[in-house]
């Protein structure tokens, strides 16, 4: 146990500090950005005098270490700034909400696409060359090279341009809730099933063909156990772990697919939100949004690790290396 | 060459595969040249026209832009951007990981802490915020950018690589004759090691491809009046109820583009692997 919890206290030590090394990164990057902040805030308009005393006031004069520090210190404790682009709004009071939209959105196209690639990938395996393997090896390899806005424009055409079952765009009206237009979250979260369902599927396809392939499961099916029984209590147990990984990994493609999902469909969560912030050149909810899905990111990861190792006790000893 | 070509009577989906890639590369050599009406040029009296109307085959845009030469134009730009990023990104991979895996202890830490850091931001994430922050996106910074985002996955394919060589006698032998290390990295060890890195290759194109036209559908990509596939498909999304081949047409060049390249990486990697 004290092994295990040192394993998990290292990972946890190495988060941090890339964390901080990526913040860094962000924050020098931003820096770069051409644009004076305090002339954005005030307008084309604005006296020379009039920025200046802006820079003087937010302190944009300062040594750009301190202008970090300060704005690293206001993070730890929870204060990510404001808004430029919206007159000053605390980003807490805007971001959290569409945070939470994002994630319900990502949980819907889990839902969907690990029961339904896991299903295909064992069903692909455990038919290997037979005709129903083509067809779902293909189907995955070709959904999985589509970029989501592509699949996405598909269905809109197929289920809300012609068959009107879905709207086309995923606003939630003013005054509502995303729970009462739950309708809104099926395409975009069917067009981010696509690119998974082919990566997922694939590797559950060939993990499931190696395991079948394995001695230990030739030897339970030669002692007479039932072909359903060997796949589902043998089989299945060993050929779930190269999966759990891969859907870990990609994880990564999952963020850029809820960005340009949310584009796609207007649907008010935390990409578009990043996607606003860089068209409008707002320094702090632009660095407030990476940093937000860089720890997201960086915690999803972190648990595949760690989860791989629990389940597979073989790597748990040499300390996590990949 | 000859095993190769046997191969491919063998899989007749590859060379489905190869012949949409040969299309789109002569269409991108060709193409312009042979369009009745340039990419740029507003027909105002046919906005929205449907496929086939006045000549404009594939319909026109909101603005009377014909739809086919914009997209015949457009895989110009993603075929180019692409194909120089999966060949940067898989050369500087192949420079970075040769080093890490072959002098090992510190540089090996110091990379490995690298790519760290650089993965702790998904690569599309990475690659919009940059090039948005930049603004005016060319090919140059394109390629350099999104190159830059596929190095950790190349580098770490060419590390691993370079691993299971090293232990080899004949590098061994190599390092006891004195020959030079970077005589043994790159004339002895990466001769031997050319199939795991097309196969890494070929799917970066497909990769590569995907990315480029995400950044294009996110306005970060090619500026306009640069036709984009991404672009266009963003660009007249409002009007899909209207004129859906507008948003269609570019949405159908992108997906016979990657799942082609698809395909064809599916089938190289199915022969290399094979193959040893």
């Amino acid at each position: 146990m004290n092994k295990t919890l040192l394993f998990i206290l290292k990972k946890l030590g190495s988060l941090l500090a890339t964390l901080v090394i990526m913040s860094f990164i962000i924050f020098m990057l931003v820096e770069i950005m051409p644009g004076d902040v305090a002339q954005m805030i005030l307008g084309q308009s604005a006296t020379p005098e009039a920025v200046s005393a802006l820079r003087e006031a937010r302190g944009l004069n300062d040594p750009v270490l301190k202008r970090y520090g300060r704005w690293i210190a206001g993070v730890a404790v929870g204060d990510l700034g404001d808004s430029i682009y919206m007159q000053g709004v605390a980003i807490n009071s805007i971001l959290w909400r569409r945070v939470g939209h994002s994630i319900i959105l990502a949980l819907t196209a889990f839902i969907m696409f690990v029961p339904l690639s896991i299903f295909f990938g064992v069903l692909a395996g455990v038919k290997e060359n037979k005709l129903s393997d083509s067809i779902i090896s293909f189907f995955g390899l070709a959904t999985m090279a589509l970029p989501e806005f592509v699949s996405g424009v598909f269905l809109i055409t197929i289920f809300a341009v012609q068959l009107k079952w879905f709207p086309i765009v995923s606003v939630i009206p003013i005054g509502e809730s995303l729970f009462s237009n739950l309708n809104i979250l099926i395409l975009p979260a069917l067009s981010i099933t696509f690119v998974m369902f082919g990566y997922v599927s694939r590797m559950q396809r060939s993990s499931m063909i190696q395991v079948m392939n394995s001695d230990y499961i030739r030897a339970a099916t030669l002692k007479g156990m039932p072909r359903s029984y060997v796949i589902l209590r043998h089989a299945l147990k060993n050929a779930l772990l190269p999966t759990i990984t891969i859907i870990g990994m990609n994880m990564g493609w999952l963020f850029g697919g809820l960005i340009v999902v949310e584009t796609l469909f207007g649907f008010p969560g935390m990409g578009s939100l990043l996607m606003i912030a860089i068209k409008t050149r707002d320094v702090p909810l632009i660095e407030a949004c990476v940093l937000l899905i860089t720890v997201i990111f960086s915690l999803s990861t972190m648990t595949t690790d760690i989860l791989y190792s629990f389940l597979n006790p073989r790597i748990r000893l040499q300390g996590g290396q990949r | 060459m000859k095993y190769f070509l046997y191969q491919l009577k063998k899989h007749p989906l590859a060379i489905f595969g190869i012949a949409i890639i040969i299309f789109w590369l002569l269409a991108a050599l060709f193409g312009p040249s042979l369009m009745q009406f340039t990419h740029t040029q507003i027909d105002s009296d046919f906005q929205m026209a449907r496929p086939g109307e006045e000549g404009h085959l594939l319909g026109t845009d909101s603005l009377g832009r014909d739809i086919l030469s914009r997209i015949i134009y457009g895989s110009r730009s993603i075929l180019t951007v692409a194909l120089l990023t999966s060949i940067l990104s898989t050369i500087v991979g192949i420079i970075l990981g040769f080093m890490a895996g072959y002098f090992g202890g510190k540089i090996d830490a110091v990379f490995l802490r690298g790519m760290d850091i650089l993965m702790a931001i998904p690569p599309l994430v990475l690659s919009m915020v940059v090039l948005g922050i930049l603004g005016n996106s060319t090919i140059l910074s394109l390629t350099l950018i999104v190159s830059i985002a596929f190095i950790p996955a190349t580098a770490r394919v060419s590390r691993g690589v370079l691993l299971t060589e090293k232990s080899q006698e004949y590098v061994s032998a190599a390092r006891i004759r004195g020959e030079h290390h970077l005589y043994i990295m790159f004339v002895e060890i990466l001769p031997n090691t050319t199939g795991p890195i097309i196969v890494e290759a070929t799917a970066r194109f497909a990769y590569s491809i995907m990315m480029v036209a995400s950044l294009g559908f996110l306005g970060v990509g090619l500026q306009p009046p640069t036709p984009d596939w991404g672009m266009m498909v963003i660009e007249n999304k409002p009007i899909i109820t209207q004129a859906p081949w507008a948003v269609l047409f570019p949405a159908l060049a992108i997906a016979s583009l990657v799942i082609a390249i698809s395909i064809f990486s599916d089938f190289v990697s199915k022969v290399l692997i094979h193959e040893q």
